[in-house]
């Protein structure tokens, strides 16, 4: 369980996050929203304890996220980010291995049960025919793939995931949110998942925790909470429903 | 190492070598504090690389090579260069301070910042070499062992030098080689190695002391000596890939060799004068550099 409580945060003076609460059950698949610059990056650092929130606090399984050592918290959530790193040539397979980090001991090398693991991972995320290559001869959505199959690679109950079909094509989008899915409903993985659109946050969320202004305006069942007047309020665009789909216009 | 102590000035058979005082007390301390320092310089090198996820990053560009050198010139100019831990431990002073400020300068705020960082370290080797240039104009008379500082050399090695840089190398790369895999994780960014469960800062803070240390003896024995912590770990890289733990005791070995042909090189090409080590290790190191550059555009 996560429980954000009270939780503010200002860069440098300036608020992004106002006293934030809420409180995110085990095995929930949140969609995180919100226009551009309303702090649903800055909330997922927080999160993941790569922020420390100006006041209040951050709570993962009854302990607060800053009194966690790294490795110990890497054992519980992985993060996915929005930007995949390019700079350095480290091959897709030894990227994945890296996900088996919070689990060894220094000196200590990676075991074939780790390697097993990776495989498994990279199976899933269709990028084990990848492994052998380097960063820069992959796609945007190939690499995006790959720092999946790290994140999976953890074997923690929580994922954060900043933006990770940003950067894909429709159908390797559909195939990431079949993938989310999957291991959200088979091994009740809590997922937080930062994404802008509407209509696949429609299709594959449970949940949404809706930012505005930097408050959260909507936490809650992501079907009841996308009301025609709540889109307009926050996106600033007209939506009807249409069978299973959100239908969104210009206002 | 056997070849480099037979070639020289004065040259000697393999039975009078072991035999002679210019091997006991010349070349054999000389030939150990160029690999050592070799050795150490690429760690650094690596290490710093790694760190601010930047292939161009060394002991020199990040200030703390010339810090020091500001330490060794002030000594010299108080007419301290007859002790020789005079000189080695203003040096060690200085190079600490420079460290310590840019520290300080980049850390503002929670975290460290790259840019900041490296910025900081440009920015005090000018002021550092300005400093040195002008302390140099105003005492012309002993212009000449401060430029022999500054461009390095291994002309004055003794075993007292090995004994006070040995130490610190082996604890220092035993450091490293300890938070290799670490440094793997840094280079994918610090956010990505702290949600990979690495405790970045304390990391960080703990390679810069180690290495810093390092670097600052090494200075210390004998002078500024460049490009070694660019060129070698850059080498391997291409050969055995990024992982830091090949990378790393690789660097030892090939850094070490490295800097002791240049050694060799720099005290037998013009015989019986001496070139300082540093400025062949640029003369060998830039333009290798310069081509691996633009062979190899892909940074790591």
């Amino acid at each position: 369980m996560i429980a954000i409580e009270d939780v503010s945060y200002s860069y440098a003076e300036k608020p992004v996050l106002n006293h934030l609460n809420a409180t995110i059950e085990d095995g929930d698949f949140y969609a995180v929203m919100g226009a551009n610059g309303c702090g649903k990056t800055t909330l997922l650092k927080l999160v993941a304890g790569l922020l420390k929130p100006t006041q209040g606090k951050v709570i993962v399984d009854g302990k607060e996220v800053g009194k966690y050592t790294a490795r110990e918290l890497a054992q519980k959530m992985a993060l996915v980010r929005q930007q995949a790193q390019t700079d350095f040539e480290f091959s897709a397979f030894e990227t994945v291995l890296m996900g088996r980090n919070p689990y060894q001991h220094h000196l200590q090398n990676e075991s074939e049960a780790d390697k097993k693991i990776v495989e498994e991972c990279m199976r899933r995320t269709n990028t084990w025919h990848l492994r052998e290559k380097k960063p820069y001869q992959m796609s945007g959505g190939e690499l995006q793939r790959v720092m999946m199959a790290r994140a999976l690679a953890q074997q923690t109950p929580i994922v954060l995931l900043d933006e990770p079909i940003s950067n894909l094509d429709i159908a390797h989008q559909f195939e990431i949110m079949d993938l989310l899915r999957t291991i959200n409903r088979e091994q009740r993985k809590t997922l937080l998942l930062v994404i802008h659109d509407l209509n696949m946050a429609w299709q594959y969320c449970d949940q949404l925790l809706l930012l505005n202004e930097g408050g959260i305006c909507y936490q809650g069942s992501l079907k009841q909470g996308l009301t025609p007047e709540r889109v307009e309020h926050v996106f600033g665009v007209n939506s009807s429903i249409a069978g299973d789909h959100l239908i969104l216009s210009r206002k | 190492m056997l070849g480099s102590a037979q070639v020289g000035a004065v040259h000697f058979n393999w039975q009078e070598l072991w035999q002679s005082a210019i091997f006991w007390n010349l070349r054999a301390p000389r030939i150990l504090l160029a690999v050592l320092v070799g050795g150490a310089l690429s760690v650094c090198g690596a290490t710093y690389q790694s760190i601010f996820r930047n292939p161009l990053t060394d002991p020199y560009v990040l200030g703390i090579s010339s810090g020091a050198s500001l330490g060794a010139a002030i000594a010299i100019l108080l007419g301290w260069q007859a002790y020789l831990w005079g000189v080695g431990s203003c040096a060690l002073i200085t190079g600490l301070l420079t460290i310590l400020i840019i520290y300080r300068i980049a850390s503002i705020g929670n975290r460290m910042h790259t840019t900041t960082l490296l910025l900081t370290g440009v920015c005090i080797t000018f002021l550092i070499s300005a400093i040195i240039a002008f302390l140099m104009v105003l005492n012309q008379d002993k212009m000449d062992s401060i430029i022999f500082w500054t461009m390095g050399s291994f002309a004055t090695a003794s075993w007292s030098d090995v004994a006070f840089v040995a130490p610190i190398v082996v604890v220092g790369t035993a450091v490293v080689l300890y938070y290799s895999r670490d440094l793997n994780l840094l280079l994918a960014g610090s956010e990505t190695a702290q949600s990979l469960g690495v405790e970045v800062e304390k990391v960080k803070r703990i390679l810069l002391i180690a290495t810093t240390l390092m670097v600052a003896f090494c200075v210390s024995a004998c002078g500024v000596i460049g490009f070694v912590g660019l060129v070698v770990p850059h080498c391997i890289r291409l050969v055995s890939g990024p992982d830091n733990r090949r990378v790393v005791p690789l660097a030892v070995l090939v850094g070490g060799l490295f800097l002791l042909l240049c050694d060799t090189l720099a005290r037998t090409v013009l015989m019986p004068n001496e070139l300082p080590v540093g400025s062949l290790t640029s003369l060998v190191g830039a333009p290798l550099f310069i081509y691996l550059l633009y062979k190899n555009k892909k940074g790591f």
